[in-house]
């Protein structure tokens, strides 16, 4: 089709699109935009407008159809607009009811649009997608091979989970339609109904299904449904392990050109299905050695026939280079894989560089031999001004790091931390860093110093088990180190806190570094030497008098833990410490307070025992709690002479079976094999529903008589006793006191004095029956069927 | 794997075709086409046409005063259990489809332009229609994506003419 340079478009679109093309800035293309915005919303409106127009124009405009939507062709240029105008960020949901409507128009090119416009602007919420699907469905069964197409389409865009079952019957049948590019569409469409709802379409079937689109005679369905089967197989490979054959089979049928040559693209046959097939395999044999022996061959092939020197090549030999490092090893193909990695690296164009530095990130994990040579080309890399080659470099050193390099990588990986800006980045740089300091320290003062930087750069993104592990390494040390090797660990730990509250003055410091650091001097301060305990206490306390958004509950508490053990060894309390306390004793946090108050009494009162009751270097001790406390009997005498009363322990349903257990009823945790009892007739069950008799007013039992005796109906259908009966309580019974309405009958508002009692579980003479079968006419449904009862 | 999105941003950063296969509402859109486009246009002709933005892989290629972009996300779980699955992109195949794509759109128009896009959108939408479907790359066969395009735009005409609508 030549370029008409829009001849075929209305003057007013034409300029439109001149004036979007030649606005200069954003403001002036919102301009235009917002301009174009009520043109179109006027023509859908015409008697809308708010001109000078006459009234009877208006009317006339409204009388006849509008005139601006006379012609399908205006009704498809509108829609055209609508889309730019979304496309350029502005709402047009105006519009939408008319592109649901040209959905519905004969003419295949209008249909096309309004479907474009549906799929591309209705939201998933929006209630006109379901006003499409009848629609669709049409399409689907019609004889059209472009209307089906069109349906396809609009089927992968416009259904949601809800709308699956609606179109999934008619989608599958046009898998076995005679045009090809349907078929290639219907699996692709099928397929997408399977992402939004997997119990649509049972997993089986759909596999099957795909099985044979692989087998098509048209490479272009094949080649749509290796599209999803990779996506399949992603989830979940074992339906498809026995395709290793047939895939290995495509695969060497297409690099040896047996393809017609339109699939073609810069001398590569097919190349995008030759990357999916080996992407395929790479997740098939996956750590299954007799599938890679199958196809180590032709990934050999491959390899060598894709060396052609451009770029489509390249990008297959990348794809066979991933697919040898995840195949179970073979070490011909691998040799293979460093040469061409090697050839990348050593390539001027960034863009292979790249491709070489990912290869070679995937190999060094399983193979670290090959990351030997290449040392000089990655530290090039890191150097690197582009910015994604440098953050590739970075996966790779991650990858290559073992107990020799750690200190440098991590060090690397710290620095690019504290650079970037970029969320995503630095969450995953810091997750990394975490990982390789903890496998790989070489030492434990490294190993804090390097944790402690971490913390200080990306606190609020590490997870706070990294800092327990830390405070629990800490308290513990090694068990074959020495003791004082410990110690002395606790002690670098120790100044390198002090030192960094001490600097911290002005900065903010993230939630996980301010717990270890109150905790690891309040434990340990004493061990310092650099800095005595009253001069820590005094950091301690200036950072606990900090506001901010830093300033947590939770830290604090640790602060105030560290600030009581710290005032128990000194043996004193300094002022900053006391008014701290003071302070805190106020707080919102019950906890807080509760330290705090606890605390002060402490002080005031038993200054003897601070010493016991905050040990130091006892963090690792268990606490034996006491149960009986017997030396406090005295005081629950004297309170339960005062009338107090006795302790009752609640119950806690959790501890339902150690605590029968212990009260001798031991509930038996078996799993019951029995099957249930068939459930009785009904007729056959007898009910008693008074059997709360004494609990009930004597007007309540007339309820159900009254009921019973409801006009025209003398087959009442439950039953009541006269509360003389006295209640048996062996089967839980429906408690019916105060009930205000039965089943949606009225209280009657006087109750009758006399009914006759009518039981069916007392021993009275059953009522005569006055009916055949089971009815139910008042709510009870057919609960206490009479007739035929057996007593 | 899945492409996300695929869009056509001149140097001005002026969106002129945006096709989205994960839905994303208007505002994130903007927002998205505004930033990706900065970022690209940062960069040097050296450097590498790949970037990671926000969790996409953006793979990007200057043709005159136009931009295509294209970004691909990991595979997403069906089942609801959000497993993570490692994003397997072959950046330099999905560059050299971008590649085709115009390859294929210059065939069609007889040497593409960015007024071409312009003036025919829908047309455009179709032509890649014909080749991405639901995030996934379908077709790279120039004459399967022209055949059906050229039957549409007959059938079109011959509607046209017949009933003048």
């Amino acid at each position: 089709m030549s370029s008409t340079s829009g001849a075929h478009l209305s003057r007013e679109f034409f300029d439109l699109i001149k004036a979007i093309g030649e606005s200069r800035s954003k403001q002036e293309e919102d301009r235009i935009i917002a301009r174009e915005v009520l043109t179109l919303k006027n023509k859908l409106h015409p008697w809308k407008k708010q001109t000078t127009a006459p009234s009877a124009t208006a009317g006339a405009a409204q009388t006849n159809q509008n005139q601006h939507f006379s012609t399908k062709k205006k009704q498809k240029e509108f829609l055209v607009r609508l889309l730019y105008v979304e496309m350029l960020g502005h709402d047009a949901s105006f519009g939408y009811v008319k592109a649901t409507e040209l959905a519905a128009s004969p003419n295949i090119f209008h249909k096309r649009v309004g479907y474009l416009v549906c799929g591309a602007c209705l939201s998933p919420e929006h209630e006109f997608r379901f006003m499409l699907v009848n629609q669709m469905q049409r399409d689907l069964n019609s004889s059209n091979v472009l209307e089906n197409c069109a349906a396809l389409l609009a089927v992968t865009r416009v259904i949601t989970a809800d709308m699956v079952p609606a179109v999934c019957g008619d989608v599958t049948k046009l898998l076995t339609h005679s045009n090809e590019t349907v078929r290639k569409k219907a699996v692709i469409a099928l397929h997408r109904l399977f992402q939004l709802n997997p119990e649509a379409i049972p997993a089986h079937e759909f596999v099957e299904k795909l099985r044979r689109a692989l087998c098509d005679r048209d490479p272009a369905v094949m080649g749509a449904s290796l599209c999803v089967i990779e996506s399949m197989a992603t989830h979940d490979p074992s339906p498809f392990k026995d395709l290793v054959s047939s895939l290995v089979s495509i695969l060497k049928q297409i690099i040896e050109h047996r393809l017609p040559s339109d699939f073609d693209y810069h001398r590569m046959p097919a190349p995008w299905m030759q990357m999916a097939i080996l992407r395929i395999l790479a997740i098939l044999a996956d750590g299954d050695a007799h599938a890679s022996s199958e196809c180590y061959e032709v990934i050999s092939d491959c390899l060598t026939r894709a060396d052609v020197g451009a770029n489509a090549g390249y990008a297959v030999v990348y794809e066979c280079i991933r697919t040898i490092t995840k195949v179970y090893p073979n070490p011909v193909l691998l040799d293979a894989a460093a040469e061409s990695i090697s050839r990348f690296i050593a390539s001027r164009s960034h863009n292979l560089k790249y491709l070489g530095v990912t290869g070679l990130a995937s190999i060094v994990e399983q193979h670290p031999k090959y990351a030997a040579i290449h040392q000089l080309a990655v530290v090039e890399c890191l150097e690197d001004r582009d910015e994604t080659l440098q953050r590739k470099t970075l996966e790779l050193l991650y990858k290559m790091t073992n107990p020799v390099n750690v200190e440098f990588i991590t060090d690397k990986l710290l620095s690019f931390l504290e650079a970037t800006t970029d969320m995503f980045l630095k969450r995953d740089l810091t997750n990394k860093i975490g990982t390789i300091a903890e496998r790989y320290a070489p030492n434990q003062e490294w190993y804090v110093r390097s944790i402690t930087k971490l913390f200080e750069i990306s606190g609020e993104l590490v997870s706070p088990q990294i800092a327990h592990n830390l405070m629990t390494m800490i308290a513990e040390g090694e068990e074959d180190e020495s003791e004082e090797s410990n110690m002395s660990l606790r002690k670098d730990a120790v100044e390198l806190y002090a030192s960094l509250l001490e600097n911290s003055t002005g900065k903010n410091m993230p939630k996980v570094l301010a717990d270890t650091v109150s905790w690891v001097l309040g434990e340990y301060a004493y061990l310092s030497t650099e800095y005595n305990l009253s001069e820590i206490l005094e950091y301690l306390c200036a950072f606990a008098k900090r506001r901010g958004p830093f300033a947590l509950s939770s830290t604090r508490r640790f602060l105030i833990s560290a600030i009581m053990k710290l005032v128990a060894q000194l043996g004193t309390c300094p002022s900053s410490a006391a008014s701290v306390i003071d302070e805190f004793s106020k707080s919102s946090d019950t906890d807080l307070q509760q330290r705090c108050l606890e605390f002060q009494n402490l002080l005031t009162n038993a200054s003897s025992i601070l010493g016991t009751v905050l040990p130091v270097d006892a963090s690792c001790e268990d606490v034996d709690a006491v149960e009986s406390l017997s030396e406090l009997d005295w005081f629950v005498a004297e309170a339960r002479a005062n009338g107090a009363l006795p302790y009752s322990r609640p119950i806690d349903e959790e501890d339902d079976a150690e605590y029968l257990a212990g009260r001798g009823r031991v509930k038996s945790v078996q799993i019951n094999i029995t099957p249930y009892e068939k459930p009785k007739d009904p007729r056959e069950y007898k009910v008693d529903l008074n059997r709360n008799a004494p609990r009930l007013t004597p007007g309540q039992g007339s309820t159900y008589e009254k009921a019973r005796h409801s006009p025209s109906d003398s087959s009442s259908s439950f039953v009541a006793t006269v509360p003389e009966v006295a209640p048996s309580i062996s089967e839980p019974s429906l408690i019916v006191r105060n009930v205000a309405h039965v089943w949606g009958k009225p209280v009657p508002p006087t109750a009758p004095a006399i009914a006759p009692s009518f039981s069916l579980g007392s021993s009275q003479p059953p009522p005569t029956p006055t009916h055949g079968g089971p009815s139910s006419q008042s709510g009870y449904g057919g609960w206490g069927e009479k007739s035929s009862v057996a007593q | 794997m899945p492409i996300a999105f695929i869009l056509m941003v001149n140097k001005q950063g002026q969106t002129r075709l945006a096709s989205y296969y994960q839905w994303m509402n208007m505002v994130e859109r903007v927002a998205l086409e505004s930033e990706i486009i900065r970022k690209c246009l940062s960069r040097s002709e050296l450097q590498c046409s790949f970037v990671e933005y926000r969790g996409f892989k953006v793979i990007y290629r200057r043709y005159a005063s136009l931009f295509f972009i294209v970004g691909t996300t990991p595979e997403s779980s069906t089942d609801g259990s959000k497993k993570v699955y490692e994003n397997t992109t072959n950046e330099l195949g999905m560059l050299e489809f971008i590649h085709t794509m115009v390859e294929t759109m210059d065939r069609w128009a007889g040497s593409i332009c960015e007024l071409d896009i312009m003036y025919q959108l829908e047309q455009v939408h179709f032509l890649l229609d014909e080749m991405v479907m639901n995030g996934y790359i379908v077709e790279t066969n120039k004459s399967n994506i022209l055949r059906p395009l050229d039957l549409l735009e007959r059938e079109a005409k011959k509607d046209e003419s017949l009933f003048n609508r």
